[in-house]
């Protein structure tokens, strides 16, 4: 546990991941402190996702490696996936269960005993306001906002110590979110390191204390938030970086009139 | 407004236009003419008694309107949908009529005014007048067949997103399955409705079909009876009118609401191991999701009614083997299973060590819903038919198909899995998928293979008249289900263990993993128009000699029931029918293996050098 302990909580080491002629991540290195809540920002179709999903073993980079807390998440996959727990942004659950029944079927899976997964599964409950009313919907039910707290109970559920999070407030309603990040921030506060991708910089100023900016697959900035932002908003930093010609002030004088 | 929807659906057809698409427009359009011809060719049928030849018209016009209504099953949405247009300011009733004109600029539409052409001959033949009567009426009848099935195919997108809607396109999709496959009786029985006609009472429920109005008027102008001429013609235009009206009113967004299924308050049953937890999630699944529900209806029914058609003509030889059509066709509907459950794969991959009992979980559930259904259908069946040699063919062949059924189930899923749409994408359609018809006869000829020997055990015991040994072969169709279900099931775990990203990817992406050098096997690719063709070709030969022209005559010389209808064998002379039968089930079984072979190489290829 010493070993694990003085590790970084996440280290991406060189990420590449082409699709084709397309370059999705390109060599991608991030380093993930314990205890800190890092942000991942980058425009759409970035490398985000992909550099996300091979960092938590769910799609298989062409080169480069993955350690959390020091194990390898592609050679020792067991022992890496126990210490992260992650929120992908969009893929399915399984839908026809109640929040309850999913979380009791992914503590079980995970190998938690009966007593523990029970305990857990209501606390979780009770804390994403996914209990009482909402008890008996099915997950094919829930709006986005309830999607993504059930999301984050199910990481939550086996007590990770690193969480990484794909647009975890993406649609996400205001009170819903607020919720999310007043657990996130417990988690952190606890000792616990996040990683989340956003596009909604604002937000990732008021959380995160690191950030990386992506564009174009390559990381273009990584470091503490005040020395990425450098004296501007983060939006200002974040056009500069990503070279982005802000379009919208010509044509369209029949708009209104 | 008709001129722009009509040019919209052409470009909407032109853009979504691929090779295989192509290939299915090229074939069903063959097929449909095939279809008119022969409606055109009803009509010139012995016209002595009108009458006759007026019943089996008007019975025929009723199919092709029961087509239009069924088709929306499936051949899925219209290109043109009025949820398009939803927030467009266009009056409703304008947009239906509308949409009703783009509907009928298309292939369907074009083979069916060929079809109809048969009320301008059947008119022709009773004269000049009745010939010029049935012009207006083809073009009533046309609209009338097409405003159906638009509206047909709201109410289908409205029941599909409850469970019980779910149930009923199952019963309709097997009716549809066995009709395919038993329309020979519709053959036998031309002969007999032409030189009888229908009983008075179907002959009057028939005319009162709105699909046989234009025949009634036709038939009452060669009587120069007018006011039936009107009232019939008079009947379709109104009936024409108040259908696009009401289609206008159900164009509107969101007016049938979807059910939602409510999970249990407290279901506080907390599973101790993996497995179990997978097995109550897909025992759940089973039970609330409408694309599951869906199959779990389709087997049965198809399974009883194939069953029961024989009756037809008193045999009752088929039934004790509707438990086995019920397995079989339970592992056809379920060959997709990880495919219907979408990128929740995800949850598997982070949980490495879980495969296994992802995959058991699976298959427990699979036979805890179809195992005791199939049994129980095969002791029912058993007992009607009451002849006690059919016992050890059905026990035998029930327990291998469902052990097979059980093991092919996850590994084809994982094997061949076909990328759909997440179930939370499409909540308002539950029951799109992705095409899974190769996947299904993949499926189904793997089963059969795997459940055999166990037959052939039976079948020695036949030949040797040796009781012990047919029920030898029983315990051989257990042990070989068992063996199946889990030396298949492990295999789909090492597979799932071994490609869970790669599997992630196809279901995130659509397609497969771009393969670098390494990289020895994709999942699914598409399959080069030609091949396709000849692949088809395969199957329905492969198909029709092996069932019906091979194990159909088997079934029915052992049974000693023996109704000979269009199975060649049965015609022969007796030294000749069972060579006959043998060849047809070798020329049936080559042409399935070769269609099953070509199918693999086209999608999987290239191959890995050797893996069991």
């Amino acid at each position: 546990m010493s070993d694990a302990g003085a590790a970084p909580a996440l280290r991406v080491d060189g990420l590449h991941k082409a699709f084709g002629e397309h370059v999705a991540a390109n060599r991608v290195s991030l380093t993930v402190q314990p205890g800190s809540f890092y942000g991942l920002v980058g425009p759409n179709g970035a490398g985000k996702t992909t550099t996300l999903s091979m960092a938590v073993g769910l799609q298989r980079p062409d080169a480069g490696r993955s350690l959390v807390f020091g194990v390898d998440v592609w050679r020792d996959p067991l022992a890496a996936k126990r210490l992260m727990g992650v929120l992908p942004d969009g893929l399915a659950l399984p839908e026809r269960l109640t929040g309850r029944e999913l979380l009791t079927y992914l503590g079980t899976l995970s190998g938690l005993d009966p007593a523990t997964v029970e305990r857990r599964a209501s606390e979780l409950l009770d804390v994403m306001e996914l209990s009482g009313s909402a008890e008996r919907t099915l997950v094919i039910d829930y709006s986005t906002g309830m999607r993504k707290k059930i999301g984050l109970a199910s990481a939550l559920l086996h007590g990770p110590r690193l969480l990484v999070l794909d647009e975890p407030f993406e649609a996400v309603d205001p009170v819903s979110a607020a919720t999310l990040k007043n657990i996130l921030r417990r988690f952190v506060a606890g000792g616990g390191a996040v990683l989340l991708s956003s596009h909604v910089m604002a937000l990732v100023e008021q959380l995160c204390d690191t950030v990386a900016v992506m564009a174009g697959g390559v990381v273009a900035a990584e470091g503490p938030l005040d020395e990425v932002r450098g004296g501007r908003t983060l939006e200002e930093a974040f056009v500069e970086l990503v070279g982005a010609d802000v379009s919208g002030g010509e044509g369209l004088s029949w708009l209104g009139s | 407004m008709v001129g722009v929807l009509i040019r919209m659906k052409l470009a909407v057809m032109r853009h979504s236009s691929t090779d295989e698409r192509q290939i299915w427009m090229t074939s069903g359009a063959t097929a449909g003419l095939v279809a008119a011809g022969l409606t055109i060719w009803f009509a010139t049928y012995d016209i002595s008694r009108p009458a006759a030849l007026m019943d089996l018209l008007a019975a025929v016009f009723a199919m092709w309107a029961f087509g239009w209504i069924a088709a929306p099953v499936w051949g899925g949405q219209a290109p043109l949908r009025a949820e398009h247009f939803a927030h467009h300011p266009v009056p409703r009733v304008r947009l239906a009529a509308g949409l009703l004109a783009a509907s009928l600029v298309g292939i369907g539409a074009g083979v069916t005014v060929v079809g109809f052409g048969a009320l301008i001959v059947f008119g022709a033949r009773l004269g000049i007048v009745p010939a010029l009567v049935a012009v207006p009426a083809l073009v009533l009848q046309l609209a009338l067949v097409v405003l159906l099935s638009r509206l047909a195919a709201r109410l289908f997108g409205a029941l599909s997103r409850s469970r019980t809607g779910a149930a009923i396109t199952g019963v309709l999709t097997a009716v549809l399955l066995v009709a395919s496959q038993a329309g020979w009786i519709v053959f036998i029985a031309v002969e007999a409705v032409l030189a009888t006609g229908f009983s008075p009472g179907v002959s009057a429920v028939l005319r009162a079909l709105p699909s046989s109005w234009g025949l009634v008027a036709v038939e009452a102008a060669a009587r120069s009876d007018w006011a039936v001429v009107a009232a019939a013609l008079l009947g379709l235009a109104v009936g024409l009118v108040l259908l696009t009206l009401l289609w206008g009113r159900l164009l509107g967004p969101g007016r049938l609401a979807r059910s939602v299924v409510r999970g249990s308050d407290r279901s506080r049953r907390i599973p101790s191991r993996p497995v179990t937890a997978v097995y109550l999630k897909e025992l759940r699944t089973w039970r609330r999701d409408p694309l599951r529900v869906q199959g779990l209806v389709v087997a049965p029914v198809f399974a009883v009614l194939t069953g029961l058609v024989p009756l037809a003509f008193g045999s009752t030889a088929f039934l004790p083997y509707a438990g086995v059509l019920a397995a079989l066709l339970g592992a056809v509907g379920s060959a997709n299973l990880y495919g219907q459950d979408g990128t929740a794969l995800w949850l598997t991959l982070l949980r490495p060590g879980t495969e296994r009992a992802d995959v058991r979980g699976r298959q427990l559930g699979w036979l805890t819903v179809f195992g005791p259904l199939s049994l129980g259908l095969t002791v029912v069946g058993g007992l009607w038919h009451g002849d006690p040699d059919a016992w050890p063919w059905a026990l035998a062949s029930v327990t291998a198909a469902l052990g097979a059924g059980a093991g092919l189930v996850p590994l084809l899923a994982v094997d061949q899995l076909v990328p759909g749409p997440d179930p939370h994408r499409n909540r308002d359609s539950p029951l799109d998928h992705g095409d899974v018809t190769g996947l299904s006869f993949v499926m189904l000829f793997l089963a059969i293979t795997a459940a055999s020997p166990a037959l052939a055990v039976v079948a020695a015991g036949e030949a040797m008249d040796s009781p012990a040994l047919r029920w030898t072969g029983v315990a051989a169709g257990v042990g070989l289900g068992a063996v199946c279900a889990w030396a298949f099931g492990a295999r789909a775990a090492r597979r799932l263990r071994e490609r869970g990203p790669e599997l992630l990817y196809l279901m995130r992406s659509g397609k497969p993993v771009t393969p670098p050098e390494e990289e020895t096997e994709q999942a699914a690719a598409p399959i080069p128009a030609a091949r396709q063709a000849i692949l088809w070709t395969l199957f329905f030969v492969g198909v029709i000699a092996l069932f019906p022209q091979g194990l159909v005559p088997l079934v029915m010389k052992l049974s000693g029931e023996i109704a000979r209808v269009w199975f060649l064998a049965l015609h022969l002379p007796d030294p000749w029918q069972w060579p006959t039968v043998i060849a047809m089930i070798l020329l049936g079984l080559t042409s399935l293996t070769l269609c099953v072979h070509l199918y693999r190489r086209s999608t999987a290829r290239p191959r890995p050098p050797a893996t069991p």
